[in-house]
């Protein structure tokens, strides 16, 4: 435990501290036979201080990822590194916090109990684990709430006490399934700072989400899948930037003008897209790979890749 | 008491029993590592098959080894968390609601009240445990996994084997918890029950004998007679001789202190508590042997027919007897002589005087030089306890003139023992003449001619001073907590690869099966009546009763064979179920008023440590080696 301050290290030149090799997960029935092929072939570097998004559909692995890559899951075949550690080495947990897709708390417990218990699981002393789970309990904002049991809690406070929970060992790396699923506008907005202010700690988080906004608000970078493959991967920035065109922006330019610009675009023999004010988004990109991934189905090879 | 398995001497067993243990341990860990083993040459090839397979085994041995016990107690105290709040303690209410209408169900004229009342709060305690434990220790991590709590839990630096461990150590200590309850609970239902005294009214219950009332002053003499009042079903007789002492007639196993308080011309009886109806006797056991007609030494004595075979008979009037051997009779122990206690089976092959109870002696012999002497002759029903005294001093007229022999097979008429026969002397001590370093053989024959005696090594014991009765009857929950203990592991193993129901039905199976383990290894060895489960069935519907001979055709052919596959998964099986039937010792000895030797104890008490030790080690094996998620 303990927090490195690394705070100014770019993220794209700090140290993978998770790495994924050909991972790969078939799930099986019964009788050993293929029911589906959940993550086909991953390779994925995560570097310290990031964060990562992995966004798809539902249904399209993010979950299987994350649960391979905390060991919930074993792969069929290729390889997990976390901290250079095996996924099955319960020794790579002391630096990671989990936030499930939706909070798995013992509902007989209240908050208090909650965060004390698991912080027990961390052999944090007393003094200490008295300290933290005072401090969570605040940051989450449920002071009111503390000594109520689990099972009174609303969706958007479980889900606060499931954040709480998972940085109670203070960790480096934390890993949030859809972190923003069901709360309401202001939880969400909350939810995203303090993923920011956890970034601005020099912590690294892998999220998962298909809510677009999101991801394109917080992550670094950001991974996306599709029935189980990774179509995209790269910063946002870049991925949002369509190569092949160019934009220009003017302000205040004559009729004269465009006409002349839309002459020397026809002398170059290109073609004019679009003349207006011009909007790209996330959901743009999203749309365009599904509905591209459902035309040529396979690996889709873009530039960008890793950096 | 009857004890058909007697539990063996610690020191003899535990060599022996730990040799099995660790054979059947490791045995069990090679088939463990051998299917680890294939499954990474399968999956990971035959160059990376022997680093991956060390790597394991010693991930595992520091699992196992390097658990933390911070971390096993945070999983125990959450299993305890759950509990309470789950409102385990019910169970302890259902059973208050019990002990309040149990004296519905019970005889309220038993001559034994005190055996009844303790095997009835003692059983009850046992199943309502059972299955408090089964239920659980089979639902406990099936929760978990269904409401995903369990991913919360894994993705901590928590190793599977705290995980198993914790919910053991939880469930053992809810567990724990419950039967104390339960355990006051009866401890003050018994006693509450069983507490009476009764009235006696002078001149109306106790009357003047006539001849008394003429003014003899003989002290032995009966001058008052009655009989107490009834209380409890039951009533005293009380005689009152001349010396002022009183007597009062042992009933239901008990008997009552009584004072005669004069006030001027009024006399007024003040009756106590009953004494002796709750007993920890403290038995010292002999090895049983035979004398046969022709005075050889025998294993067994005669079978009058009798199907069960525990006890074994002498004929009357014969010199048939049944010798107990003692070993460490000591004079510090008994300095009085020794108190013995006496149940033996009476067989009469004509009826005689059936009133007539049937006349046996108890001799005592030094086995050294065969000098012996007939202390005691009594008159015995069937299965009546006969409390006899051999005292300290021996007069020389129940002093045999001539050595009495047992001859061992073989032997030529001339005897070692003849030639240091003592000479006679005017009077005999109990230690100095016939124990010799600790060692005596007490001889039971029968007088009677033409009936029989049956005896079992247990029948007959000297009796030690008692033990605490309350300390006994926390022993005799000792036994149950070691079955729940074996049940919560097996609800844990099943639970970590079965779903809760599943898991459930399973310990369930293996419950029951270890309720009738005896008839489980009966069915799996093909040994017992009406064949194997198919035969059985077959029978079932058939209406064919177990003795019926099956008819030589295909069917039955097919039916054996059916039962020849069974038997060899159910002998599997057999090894891994306990045997509950064992710990019945515990409940048996406390209602018969017997004290729980330290060597039961310690036998059962490491029986339930060798089967919990390898549960865990399989339970720890499945978790770790299963996907979490789904």
């Amino acid at each position: 435990m303990g927090t490195e301050s690394n705070i100014a290290v770019p993220a794209s030149k700090s140290e993978v501290i998770v790495e994924t090799k050909n991972l790969t997960k078939i799930y099986r029935d019964f009788w050993g036979r293929q029911k589906v092929r959940a993550l086909k072939a991953l390779d994925l570097d995560i570097r310290r201080g990031e964060i990562f998004g992995l966004l798809g559909p539902n249904g399209s692995g993010k979950t299987t990822t994350i649960k391979l890559l905390l060991g919930l899951l074993f792969p069929t075949s290729g390889e997990v590194n976390i901290f250079g550690l095996p996924a099955s080495n319960v020794a790579k947990n002391e630096k990671i916090g989990y936030l499930p897709e939706e909070s798995y708390l013992y509902r007989f417990l209240n908050a208090e109990e909650t965060l004390d218990f698991y912080g027990r699981l961390f052999n944090i002393s007393g003094a200490v684990r008295r300290q933290r789970v005072a401090q969570l309990i605040s940051m989450v904002g449920l002071e009111s709430a503390k000594k109520r049991q689990l099972r009174e809690y609303s969706k958007g406070m479980t889900r606060r006490i499931g954040l709480a929970q998972a940085l109670i060992n203070d960790p480096d790396l934390i890993f949030l399934d859809e972190p923003t699923s069901g709360l309401d506008p202001i939880g969400t907005r909350n939810m995203k700072d303090l993923i920011l202010e956890l970034k601005a700690q020099g912590k690294t988080v892998l999220m998962s989400s298909h809510l677009l906004a999101d991801v394109q608000d917080v992550c670094d970078r950001i991974g996306i899948l599709y029935q189980g493959e990774l179509k995209e991967l790269g910063r946002v920035e870049d991925l949002l930037k369509i190569g092949e065109e160019t934009e220009i922006r003017v302000k205040g330019l004559s009729e004269d003008a465009k006409n002349k610009i839309a002459q020397i675009i026809k002398e170059d023999n290109s073609e004019m897209v679009f003349c207006g004010n011009p909007t790209t988004s996330l959901e743009d990109l999203f749309l365009n790979i599904i509905a591209e991934s459902e035309a040529r189905p396979g690996k889709r090879v873009r530039g960008g890749g890793n950096e | 008491m009857i004890i058909e398995n007697p539990v063996p001497a610690f020191l003899d067993w535990i060599g022996k029993a730990s040799l099995n243990w660790l054979f059947a341990v490791g045995a069990l860990l090679i088939v463990f590592a051998s299917a680890g083993f294939i499954f990474i040459l399968v999956r990971s090839g035959p160059s990376q098959v022997f680093p991956i397979f060390f790597r394991s085994i010693i991930k595992g041995l520091e699992d196992l080894f390097r658990i933390s016990f911070k971390r096993v107690g945070a999983i125990a105290r959450l299993i305890i968390q759950e509990s309470i709040r789950k409102k385990v303690i019910v169970v302890c209410i259902v059973f208050l609601i019990l002990l309040m209408f149990a004296s519905w169900f019970l005889d309220p004229e038993s001559t034994d009240p005190a055996r009844l009342y303790l095997s009835f709060v003692l059983s009850t305690t046992t199943y309502l445990v059972l299955l408090l434990a089964l239920f659980l220790s089979s639902l406990s991590l099936p929760t978990d996994f269904k409401n995903k709590t369990i991913f919360t839990i894994v993705t901590k630096p928590v190793r599977a084997s705290e995980i198993i461990l914790g919910r053991i150590v939880g469930l053992s200590l809810i567990g724990t918890v419950i039967l104390l309850l339960m355990a006051v609970m009866s401890y003050v239902f018994v006693s509450a029950s069983l507490t009476h005294s009764h009235v006696v009214i002078d001149g109306e219950d106790v009357l003047p004998v006539a001849e008394a009332a003429a003014g003899t002053a003989d002290p032995a003499a009966v001058v008052a007679k009655g009989a107490t009042r009834l209380q409890n079903w039951h009533k005293h007789d009380i005689e009152v001789y001349g010396d002022g002492s009183i007597i009062v007639s042992q009933v239901n196993n008990h008997t009552h202190p009584i004072e005669r308080i004069t006030e001027g011309e009024n006399v007024r009886y003040s009756v106590g508590r009953e004494q002796g109806t709750v007993q920890a006797k403290v038995p010292i056991y002999g090895k049983m042997k035979f004398r046969d007609a022709n005075e050889f030494e025998k294993s067994k004595g005669i079978n009058v027919g009798e199907e069960w075979e525990y006890r074994s008979y002498i004929a009357g009037a014969s010199p048939e007897a049944v010798i107990w051997s003692f070993d460490k009779i000591n004079e510090k122990q008994f300095p009085q002589g020794l108190p013995i206690e006496m149940t033996i089976s009476v067989f009469r092959t004509h009826k005689g005087n059936i009133e007539k109870t049937i006349m046996g002696s108890i001799l005592i012999r030094n086995p050294q030089n065969g000098l012996s002497a007939t202390t005691n002759v009594f008159n015995s029903e069937k299965y009546v306890t006969n409390a006899l005294f051999i005292p300290r001093e021996i007069e020389a007229s129940k002093v045999a003139e001539s050595p009495l022999f047992l001859k061992q097979q073989g032997e030529k008429a001339t005897f070692e023992q003849q030639t240091n026969f003592p000479a006679r002397k005017e009077s005999y001590d109990l230690f100095k003449d016939f124990v010799v370093d600790g060692k005596v053989e007490i001889w039971l024959q029968c007088i009677d001619d033409g009936q029989y005696f049956g005896a079992a090594e247990p029948d007959l014991y000297v009796r030690a001073q008692d033990a605490n009765v309350f300390m006994n009857f926390i022993k005799g929950y000792l036994g149950i907590w070691q079955q729940m203990i074996i049940l919560i592991c097996f609800g844990v193993l099943f639970s970590t690869f079965l779903s809760g129901p599943v898991a459930m039905v399973s310990t369930f199976g293996i419950m029951i099966a270890a309720f009738c383990k005896q008839l489980f290894l009966q069915v799996a060895y093909m040994q017992a009546l009406g064949g194997g489960p198919v035969e059985a069935f077959s029978r079932l519907i058939n209406h064919d009763n177990l003795m019926t001979e099956m008819p030589k055709n295909f069917s039955t052919s097919l039916i054996k064979f059916f039962d020849h596959i069974a038997s060899i998964f159910l002998s599997v099986i057999s090894l891994a179920v306990p045997s509950f039937s064992d710990y019945n010792i515990y409940m048996n000895s406390v209602a018969a008023g017997y004290d729980i030797p330290l060597n039961t104890v310690l036998v059962h008490g490491l029986t339930t440590l060798a089967i919990v030790v390898p549960l865990f080690i399989v339970a720890y094996l499945i978790l770790r080696n299963r996907e979490v998620a789904k």
